[in-house]
């Protein structure tokens, strides 16, 4: 690592991007979706990534979340690079980084306390362990023990990204990135879970970044960025 | 095991979906398994059919060399006949009597084929009874004066029985096969025929009118010969009955006509005595293993006797055919419609993983986001598609048991309609000839006798066997392997990145 953007352990870096770039190939041309980004962040930090439909930061965040492989660039928690080969991006996924979407993407046949417990079933945590925990998460986002039996199909937005956002932190990872987290939901409902975000940012060490097209939460950034073309642009 | 458990909670969890899937394979597989118990059944009972049918021969004259003889004969003039007779060795005698009988070495050293199993010697002759009269004989005698001519121009008097010898009297076919039945006494022995003695069964009628009892004797003359030497005292050991005695006379043709009661049964070395054919038998009658060796058999036949077509080696196979030809004819079926089914088994579950995993995409995405392997969401899928099938499987098993046999008698009875067809076009002239002019086996009755009820029907008995639970099983692990085929493809290719942003 060089440069302005090299993680700097000492002043608490924890996630590091060094010229991120990624070009979708289709039969009607190339696609620059994300064009050489850079930028860090620490735990604790919310960072807020705005941009119109289509200036690539959804797929920016795929990359940091591993769900996108990057054509170039490296991105660095806490100065391992997650792209280089070898690197266990299935373990990265399941502990490092917890996922917030717009669509809030629960598995609709499953209760609100089963989609917790997924995560955690699948990192073989043991069931009590992983019930407490789902419970504790759950009520910790306000979803109350009735809720908690229902299944996700049947929930509100609110409680469904409640839901979700308890779901992105049942295997207690250092990273949340979440994904146009209040896009699909009413004014009140989505500032309540910026608050949560915020939350876990402040309260809990997070390292939250959001990325979205409501210009509003960069109220709460601690950096924010705009992202147009693909590029990334400091506010 | 942990993906095994969201397997099974992920079928609870699609209930209306995974049912529609389980009503479509169960009733495929119901098909499938049917098809399958029949077919089972079918082949268990054609071995069924080889253990008793289509395993017997005989060595016997030839109808051919039969009916040229009897041409050479009758084309003699009387004065021939007495003139080749004069000029006869005893030599030539012998072998003149015996033309259209089987050497008794020849059928003792077919018997050492390893194939042959058991066997008998058999010869029937007509003997005079001095001081007994044959009374059906005798009324059919009275019908015209051509009649009486004909039979006494071949020695046959109101006082011949007809004498058929064996080497041991409990396995005469008639006998075994319940034609006739020992009411007192016994039946001669192994050992009698080996000895030569002079004993013999008669039948309860003939015994009656005659008020003969087990214990005392009869007389017979010996064919061919004169005077007080041709007498030979034979001693009753047994009395037999026979059964249907009415049905029988009924039922058989002229050729094959036998009064019920003038039928003595005494050891084949006392009726090659009476029949003066020292050495010779009618048949070799054989059991072997089983029909496969019906080839092997003809050609060891064939060996032995050099090819001459005096002799004749005839089995049951036509017998067997009649059996085991709709039994295999359903057991071609059913395979037909079992690969007909599992072809409509693997369609639907391929259809069924299809939809189901393609309205499921989303989740997949979730799971492979959230750090799930391919492995883990794979073997979740296969879980829930070995419930599918296990539940489809156990509901087709209890149906198959309800139905199976209601399929196996609708197919045979396909075939034998195909059977009965065939019988009534084999119902012209020649064939009633060619039917008039056959002998019978004598497991059948013997030359003399007609055979003992109908043709036996073919029946299917579809049981449950063993080997279900194990095809059952394959079945099982076969669509499971191909319901998860369309899964691991989708699970494998998906990049859950173009799923989660979808709408």
């Amino acid at each position: 690592m060089s440069g302005d953007n090299a993680i700097n352990l000492e002043t608490g870096d924890f996630l590091a991007v060094h010229g991120l770039s990624k070009t979708f190939r289709g039969k009607a041309g190339d696609v620059v979706a994300v064009d050489g980004v850079d930028f860090s962040a620490r735990k604790g930090e919310v960072v807020v990534i705005v941009g119109p439909s289509g200036s690539g930061k959804t797929t920016l965040l795929y990359l940091v979340g591993s769900l996108e492989n990057p054509d170039a660039g490296e991105i660095e928690v806490l100065g391992e690079d997650i792209c280089a080969s070898g690197a266990d991006l299935i373990a990265y996924r399941r502990e490092r980084v917890g996922f917030v979407f717009q669509f809030f993407n629960l598995v609709t046949a499953l209760t609100a306390l089963e989609n917790v417990t997924l995560p955690m079933d699948l990192s073989a945590v043991p069931p009590e362990e992983q019930r407490r925990r789902a419970v504790d998460l759950l009520e910790r986002m306000g979803i109350d023990r009735r809720l908690q039996r229902t299944r996700a199909n049947k929930m509100s937005g609110g409680e469904k990204q409640r839901v979700a956002i308890a779901r992105a932190l049942a295997n207690d990872p250092d990273i949340i990135l979440a994904d146009e987290p209040t896009g699909n939901l009413d004014t009140a409902t989505g500032m309540t879970v910026v608050d949560i975000l915020v939350k876990l940012a402040r309260e809990d060490g997070k390292c939250v970044l959001i990325v979205t097209h409501d210009e509003s939460i960069l109220e709460v950034a601690d950096q924010a960025f705009h992202m147009v073309d693909g590029k990334l642009n400091g506010r | 095991m942990r993906s095994a458990k969201r397997g099974f909670r992920s079928f609870r969890r699609h209930p209306s979906s995974n049912l529609v899937v389980v009503l479509l394979l169960f009733v495929c597989l119901t098909f499938s398994l049917s098809m399958l118990a029949v077919k089972l059944a079918a082949d268990s009972q054609t071995e069924t059919v080889k253990e008793r049918v289509g395993n017997y021969g005989e060595i016997r004259s030839s109808s051919g060399f039969m009916m040229s003889t009897f041409e050479q004969e009758r084309e003699k003039s009387e004065a021939e006949r007495t003139r080749e007779a004069r000029g006869m060795s005893e030599e030539e005698e012998l072998e003149e009597r015996a033309k259209t009988l089987v050497p008794e070495e020849l059928a003792d050293a077919f018997s050492r084929d390893p194939y042959i199993i058991t066997y008998d010697k058999v010869l029937t002759s007509g003997v005079t009874m001095p001081g007994m009269e044959n009374v059906e004989l005798s009324s059919m005698l009275n019908l015209s004066r051509e009649i009486r001519e004909g039979a006494a121009a071949s020695g046959i008097t109101e006082s011949t029985f007809v004498f058929e010898g064996n080497t041991n009297g409990a396995s005469a076919s008639e006998f075994l096969n319940g034609n006739k039945k020992l009411i007192s006494g016994s039946y001669y022995t192994y050992a009698d025929y080996r000895e030569g003695n002079t004993v013999v069964l008669i039948e309860k009628n003939l015994a009656e009118e005659n008020e003969l009892v087990v214990g005392d004797t009869v007389t017979a003359t010996i064919s061919g010969e004169k005077g007080k030497d041709a007498e030979l005292e034979l001693e009753i050991v047994g009395v037999y009955e026979t059964v249907e005695a009415e049905r029988q006379s009924q039922g058989g043709s002229f050729a094959t006509f036998n009064p019920a009661g003038n039928k003595f049964f005494a050891p084949l070395s006392v009726v090659q005595v009476l029949n003066n054919t020292p050495g010779y038998v009618e048949l070799g009658s054989y059991y072997f293993d089983n029909v496969d060796h019906t080839g092997d058999l003809q050609q060891a036949f064939i060996d032995r006797t050099g090819g001459s077509d005096q002799y004749e080696f005839v089995t049951d196979f036509t017998e067997y055919e009649i059996i085991s030809d709709p039994l295999q004819k359903v057991g071609k079926t059913s395979v037909i419609g079992l690969a007909g089914a599992l072809g409509a088994c693997a369609l639907i579950i391929l259809l069924a993983m299809a939809i189901i995993v393609g309205g499921r995409t989303r989740e997949l995405g979730v799971l492979k986001a959230i750090g799930a392997t391919d492995r883990q969401v794979i073997m979740q899928y296969a879980v829930e598609v070995i419930c599918i099938c296990l539940v489809s499987i156990i509901l087709a098993t209890g149906a198959t048991a309800l139905i199976s046999q209601k399929i196996g008698d609708w197919l045979l009875s396909g075939s034998e309609i195909t059977q009965v067809q065939e019988e009534e076009e084999d119902s012209g002239a020649a064939a009633m000839m060619s039917r008039l002019t056959e002998r019978n086996l004598y497991k059948e009755g013997g030359l003399f006798a007609s055979p003992v009820g109908e043709a036996e029907d073919a029946e299917l008995d579809v049981v449950y066997q063993g080997d279900m639970l194990l095809y059952g099983i394959l079945i099982l692990l076969g669509i499971s392997l191909l319901g998860m085929a369309i899964p691991v493809a989708w699970i494998t290719r998906l990049r859950p990145a173009r799923v989660l942003s979808m709408e």
